[in-house]
């Protein structure tokens, strides 16, 4: 029990400056999978078909292909065609890029649960179809899906740390984790210190979601 | 782009054995998800049926081995298993496992990697399966058991058949997701379809020159996109197929981060 507390105490630094990077890489590609994720929901119910396609072709290649396999195209792949992307792009591109494909559906299937009479009407009324997105159907939209957004960005945090363990090596909680245990040989107490950081996270997660949704949440 | 289109950087997929070569590798990933795939369903339903218990004593360490190991990310339990494993269970496990199981899966190492998908993936599965057995209405459960059938036949004619139908899209998302975590392996050093390709990309011995990075492993997602979307498409026929059959619109269960992707899907919309 001793050593539990020893190994922690000797090496907060390293655990702490992992969570944190966690923690980064988390929020930014949480950013860009919502931005990106609304675009591809938005393409995905525009009233044109070969954007529809569009959308749909994105979902499917994002969604389908393993998180490490992105990331091994995008750190060793893209420089080799002279593109040189760097470990933190790398990382939070794949992260954000892939989440926003699982956001677009769970945006897409809320875009539909507000039906489409309101689409109908705000059209009616004169407004564009940009501005009906805008104003009318995604505010509603999100507000149906945030459960579903909980979810996935407790799977962001955890796929965050493949980002760690692939050769886009960002010092993240895992990378961290790995280096210490690879250094003391604990790996019992240090590697149950690096799943105490994950669980911290996302049970931090879950609780905030869990406010969000009794405060803002639409049931349908 | 015209890097990525130059024919002389696609040549290797024709060259010498390559193709074949990833296809082997991709061969261990589908083996590995088939085994964690039989494993997981089953160890899954017994840890919701536990979940759901009437007895305290069983359903609270049950919750809590549950809602602990799926809000981990599973590249650490596997490499946390990888290097817990005690090596007489290695040894056990290289006795045991069968002749004609593949090569790749010989290795004691694998069991570590095994145990880790299992134990991820039941724990997911449990949450899925809880949920289609609670999304039950409580009128079946009373029924059944105003009919005379105790505990074991109202779980097995009445309630698992018709909840266990529910969550089929939520299952089968997740084992999509299993499919695409079986590339996690490759950090313990199990070649598999990652290895496999990160050979050919260094390898000179066979073909004189290097396959580039960026289209080998285009063609390994592309391997990923063909066998998850057949599935999930198969997934969505058969729910269709089954709608029709019963004539009603069944209430869909929520998983885990895929769910709401085929949730969409099914509904069709």
């Amino acid at each position: 029990m001793s050593e539990l507390w020893g190994v922690l105490e000797e090496h907060l630094p390293e655990f702490a400056s992992g969570l944190w990077v966690t923690v980064r890489l988390v929020a930014i590609s949480f950013v860009i999978a919502m931005v990106v994720g609304t675009l591809v929901a938005a393409l995905r119910v525009a009233p044109v078909k070969w954007l529809n396609r569009v959308g749909g072709i994105y979902v499917e290649i994002f969604r389908n292909v393993p998180l490490l396999v992105l990331l091994i195209i995008a750190f060793s792949g893209f420089p080799r065609a002279g593109v040189p992307v760097s470990q933190w792009v790398a990382g939070i591109a794949c992260l954000g890029l892939y989440t926003a494909a699982y956001i677009a559906e769970a945006l897409r299937s809320g875009v539909f649960a507000v039906g489409k009479g309101q689409v109908d009407a705000a059209l009616s009324l004169g407004l564009t179809y940009p501005r009906t997105m805008r104003k009318i159907i995604l505010p509603q939209a999100f507000r149906t899906v945030i459960p579903a957004l909980g979810s996935l960005i407790i799977a962001m945090i955890k796929n965050s740390a493949i980002v760690g363990a692939s050769l886009v090596a960002l010092p993240d909680l895992l990378k961290q984790t790995r280096d210490v245990a690879s250094e003391t040989f604990q790996f019992d107490e240090v590697f149950f210190w690096g799943a105490v950081g994950y669980l911290l996270l996302t049970v931090a997660a879950t609780l905030g979601f869990r406010y969000l949704e009794d405060r803002f949440a639409v049931r349908r | 782009m015209s890097y990525l289109f130059d024919p002389d950087n696609w040549e290797w997929l024709w060259t010498g054995n390559n193709f074949r070569f990833l296809l082997e590798g991709f061969a261990i990933n589908l083996e590995i998800a088939a085994i964690g795939i039989v494993l997981s369903l089953v160890l899954g339903l017994l840890l919701a049926l536990m979940r759901i218990s009437r007895f305290r004593l069983i359903s609270v360490p049950a919750g809590i081995w549950v809602d602990v190991w799926r809000n981990l990310p599973l590249i650490l339990t596997i490499l946390y298993l990888s290097l817990a494993v005690p090596g007489s269970w290695r040894d056990a496990y290289e006795d045991a496992i069968p002749g004609w199981f593949p090569e790749a899966l010989h290795s004691g190492l694998v069991l570590g990697a095994l145990l880790a998908l299992v134990v991820y993936n039941s724990a997911v599965l449990c949450e899925i399966m809880r949920s289609g057995i609670l999304s039950l209405d409580r009128g079946q459960r009373e029924a059944a058991a105003s009919l005379g059938l105790t505990y074991t036949q109202q779980m097995r004619f009445v309630i698992l058949p018709q909840g266990l139908r529910r969550m089929v899209p939520a299952t089968v998302s997740q084992l999509i997701t299993l499919i695409k975590d079986t590339t996690l392996v490759t950090i313990i050093a199990i070649a598999e379809v990652i290895g496999h390709a990160g050979s050919i990309t260094s390898a000179s011995a066979f073909t004189g020159a290097q396959a580039p990075i960026l289209q080998v492993f285009i063609v390994v997602g592309l391997l990923f996109v063909v066998v998850n979307l057949s599935l999930s498409r198969l997934s969505r026929r058969l729910e269709i197929r089954e709608r029709k059959r019963s004539g009603t619109t069944t209430e869909r269960v929520t998983g885990l981060e895929d769910h709401v992707a085929l949730e969409s899907d099914v509904t069709g919309r």
